[in-house]
This record gives C-alpha cells, sequence and structure tokens, in this order.
C-alpha cells in the first residue's frame, strides 16, 4: 500500500513545547522524565513506544487533563488545563480520541459526531437536541469523509471496530480543530482496517491543514505515516526520528545509523 | 426455639386448616365483589404510578447532584445526606406521615409512594452514574462542553437503559406497596382489606387479595416484556467487542 504522509505545510513554528517535562499520577513514580518536545504547526507526528512508557500521559499534558509535575507544557503558547477557564474555548481546537474511543454507545452515530459541534451550540438548543442545520450539513460531509456515509442514523454499538474508529475521527473532525490526539487508534485492528484508518487521519490532517499528534506501539506503521516520531522508554524519550529520502534519520543526537535504530527498537520489542 | 418471639411451628401447622376456610369463604362471596376490587385495584394502580411518575421525576435531578463524578463534595454530601434521611421510612411510616398531614385518602398514599421512589430511585441513579465508563466523560468532557450538555450527551444517554430497568422495578415494587398504604388510611386496595378482615369477613378480604396477585403477576409479565424489547437488547449491544 502506498504510504500518504501528511502534506500540510509544516511551519516552524511550534504548536506543542514540552520543557523538561515530568509527569506522576502518584507523586513518587515518574511516568515520564524531562521530556523536551518541539512539535511543528501541521506536522504528522508520532508517538511510539511500550505499554507503560507513558505515551498516553503525555497525549494527556497537551490537552490539559493533566498536569505536568515539573517543567512546562505550552499548546499554541498557551498552558493546557481542562478545568482553568481560560483555556475553555481553546478545548475544542484539540480533538482528542482515547484509546477506548469514548463512544456513547446508545447514541446514532450523527449524535455522537454533533457531540464535537457542542461548544458552538447555546446550552438550551443542545439540551433538546437542536442543531443548526449547517452543524448537521458539516456533520454529515464529515461522515462522508471518513467513509460512513449511510450509517447516520446506526446506534454505536451495533457497528464493527473499525466504523467505531471512523465515528470517533469524525467527532474530532466536527469539533473544527487544530490538533488532532489519538491514542493507539489501530492497535486492535487487524492490518488493512489500521491502515484504512490510518489513510482517514492522514487524508484529514492534509486537507484540512491539522496537527496530527498519535499514538503508536507499531513503529514500522508510526514512520510509514509521520513526519517525526519520538520513541518514549520507560518515561523518557530515547530518540527523534523520520524517514528522510526513504531513510531513517536520527533527529535528536544524529549519531545512529538505520540499521542501529531499527536493531534497537527490535531488541526494545523483544524485552 | 425463640421464646422472645414465640414462634412455634406447631401452631403454624395447627393453623393451616384455617386458609381452607378462607378458601371456601370465597365461593360464598356475592360476584359483584369482584367488580369493586377491580376498581380499588385500578385506584391503587393510578396511586403507584402517579407516585412512580412523580418520584422519578424528583430523584433525577436530585441523583445528577448527588454523583461523585459530576459535582463537587460541597454540593453531593449534603444531598446524599438528605436522600439517606428519606430512605429511613419506610413508605407506610411515610403514610402515616401524610394522612396526619393532609388527611386520610389516595393523596396520602400518592404522597408516600413519591417520596419512597425519591428515596430509592435516586440512589440507585447515582450509584449508575458513577459506574458510567470514565471514556466517554472524559472525551467529551475535553472538548470543552458545558455540564448540562455533558449530562444530556454522556451521562444519559449512558444510564437510560439502568433507569428504565429500576423505574420498571420500582413500578411494580410500588403497586404492592400501595396496596397495603391502605391499613393506615391512606387509599387503594388494602382499606377494602383491613376493613373485612377487621370484621372476620376473610372471604371477601381473600377476594381482594387474589385481585392484587392477579395484578401483581400481569404488571410482573408486562415489564419483563418491556425489559426484554429495550434493556436486554441494548446491554447485548454493548457486549459486541469491536
Amino acid at each position: 500500500m502506498e504510504k500518504q504522509k501528511g502534506s500540510a505545510s509544516i511551519s516552524t513554528l511550534s504548536i506543542v513545547q514540552m520543557n523538561d517535562v515530568s509527569a506522576s499520577y502518584d507523586s513518587k513514580d515518574y511516568v515520564l522524565k524531562n521530556i523536551r518536545l518541539s512539535i511543528p504547526r501541521g506536522a504528522n507526528y508520532a508517538i511510539v513506544g511500550q505499554s507503560g512508557s507513558g505515551k498516553s500521559t503525555l497525549l494527556k499534558l497537551i490537552n490539559g487533563m493533566m498536569h505536568p509535575s515539573n517543567g512546562k507544557v505550552l499548546v499554541d503558547y498557551k498552558v493546557p488545563n481542562t478545568s482553568d477557564r481560560k483555556f475553555k474555548p481553546f478545548m475544542h481546537k484539540i480533538g482528542y480520541i482515547p484509546q477506548n474511543l469514548g463512544l456513547i454507545k446508545n447514541s446514532t452515530v450523527l449524535e455522537n459526531i454533533l457531540i464535537g459541534a457542542l461548544p458552538r451550540v447555546n446550552g438550551f438548543n443542545s439540551f433538546f437536541k437542536n442543531f443548526p442545520d449547517s452543524e448537521i450539513k458539516n456533520a454529515k460531509k464529515i461522515l462522508k469523509q471518513v467513509g460512513l456515509q449511510g450509517k447516520a442514523e446506526r446506534k454505536v454499538y451495533m457497528l464493527s471496530g473499525g466504523e467505531k474508529r471512523r465515528v470517533a475521527i469524525a467527532r474530532a473532525l466536527v469539533q473544527k480543530p487544530e490538533i488532532i490526539l489519538a491514542d493507539e487508534i489501530v492497535s486492535e485492528l487487524d492490518h488493512m482496517t489500521a491502515r484504512e484508518i490510518m489513510d482517514v487521519l492522514a487524508e484529514a490532517q492534509s486537507t484540512m491543514n491539522l496537527t496530527a499528534i498519535m499514538v503508536h506501539h507499531d513503529l514500522q506503521l508510526a514512520l510509514e505515516y509521520a513526519d517525526r516520531v519520538a520513541v518514549i522508554k520507560e518515561g523518557e524519550k530515547i530518540l527523534e526520528i523520520g524517514v528522510e529520502a526513504d531513510r531513517i534519520v536520527d533527529f535528536q543526537t544524529g549519531n545512529y545509523t538505520q540499521k542501529e535504530i531499527l536493531e534497537m527498537f527490535n531488541t526494545e520489542s523483544k524485552e | 426455639m425463640s421464646a422472645n418471639v414465640d414462634a412455634d411451628p406447631r401452631d403454624f401447622v395447627e393453623g393451616l386448616p384455617n386458609i381452607g376456610i378462607m378458601l371456601q369463604d370465597i365461593t360464598e362471596v356475592d360476584s359483584s365483589l369482584f367488580v369493586t376490587a377491580f376498581w380499588s385495584m385500578l385506584e391503587t394502580i393510578e396511586m403507584a404510578f402517579i407516585g412512580t411518575v412523580v418520584g422519578v421525576a424528583i430523584a433525577l435531578p436530585l441523583s445528577l447532584l448527588a454523583a461523585r463524578n459530576l459535582n463537587h463534595k460541597f454540593v453531593y454530601v449534603p444531598v446524599r445526606a438528605l436522600l439517606a434521611a428519606i430512605r429511613t421510612f419506610p413508605s407506610i411510616l411515610w403514610a402515616i406521615l401524610f394522612v396526619i398531614i393532609v388527611g386520610l385518602g389516595p393523596f396520602a398514599g400518592v404522597l408516600a409512594i413519591t417520596m419512597y421512589t425519591v428515596g430509592f430511585i435516586a440512589k440507585l441513579q447515582y450509584e449508575a452514574i458513577e459506574a458510567i465508563d470514565a471514556d466517554p466523560m472524559d472525551a467529551v468532557g475535553a472538548i470543552g462542553v458545558s455540564k448540562l450538555q455533558l449530562i444530556r450527551f454522556v451521562v444519559l444517554p449512558e444510564s437510560a437503559s439502568h433507569l428504565l430497568s429500576q423505574i420498571l422495578y420500582i413500578f411494580d415494587y410500588n403497586i404492592r406497596q400501595t396496596s397495603i398504604l391502605g391499613l393506615v388510611g391512606a387509599g387503594g386496595i388494602g382499606f377494602y382489606i383491613i376493613n373485612y378482615i377487621k370484621f372476620f369477613e376473610y372471604g371477601k378480604a381473600a377476594v381482594f387479595m387474589l385481585v392484587v396477585l392477579v395484578t401483581v403477576l400481569i404488571i410482573d409479565w408486562v415489564s419483563v416484556r418491556i425489559r426484554d424489547k429495550y434493556i436486554i437488547k441494548s446491554q447485548r449491544g454493548m457486549q459486541v467487542k469491536s
């Protein structure tokens, strides 16, 4: 399959900045240690690591669901914090797809994706599920874009795993986001379906000019789609690599060759 | 053998033939009494229905305020305390209280059923809300929606099947409860039963009890059907793994 790298214009200005960020859940064991990241606006960025390496925490630091114990996170020059009123207007610009997708199983596909439009609809109308025509039209357009046309009225629990992921992507896109965060969105899917989903995301990322930050545990897949891949091991960023002219390049130190990088990752996977 | 409660199996065995007398009495009852029993049962169902509907309507907002995953401690602690206080009274004590306040009759019964329903449904519902999967709450919360929108689009749909199941159960239960509220003068079929028993007209009392039995069986059958249609299906759907 031909790889669909995001072709959104990458800016030299970064949209996400992390300076020596550490994070912990119980103030004892750090799940992330001294992370330095600079994610350019419009990039297709991947974070790869094994279970428990702190990848999901990294995404929660970006959308403000978690706060760093040390260091500073900046998203579009703001400190992300979901309980901060000042950050609230920016929250809908971050489309977050958690690992278990967070869909409402007993609601229809359309109801689920219209949730992405809620910050633009006033409380009274939304309580009666009374969405403006323009929002419904936009939602249906996005349904078509992710390949779910004709399934708007289907209940989510009736969908397949791949279709559920498309709903989650559509909900994030309806937000009209600037950043998409996806946590292991394809890890439980078969090879074919995983690539279909990645293609949908890559296309949206390039046509809608988004910054995509995706967590994977498959380095191969990450390298195939992302401009840049940060490899996290036991809470620390050990590598930042990308593919340039079909060669893997180590952006962080420039010390490793392609062969060494692949070897490193392979031994890691076997651990 | 407990001397305190005077429980003696011999009394039970010796008294058993009395049921026979009661059943024999039924055959001697005038058939028009069944019509009276039917109408008083209908009044009972009506009382249970109104009490359930009003009780659920009050319980639902209270359960939203009592859920720990939706509110600050300063909100849910007092609301939970209030609900706990409401639950300490069984419906018959509420009925006595309301008979004193509003006088004899079905209205006192409706109020008693309402109070019981509020205490019961609000507790089960806030527990159901707290058991909602954290993922949809997090994912939708991270979009920056208002709390009301979160309730409307996540909490209500995710807890709806629990609520329906609980409403069916409490309605069924309320019909049985309402049947005895007449004992304290709070209306319904129990009023007839207690009066016939007082005047040793066991046959007539048995007719009314029979009507209660048949009604509860019918309601039970209907609620099983509704449960099958709306609840089991969606829960089965939830189990479909990706």
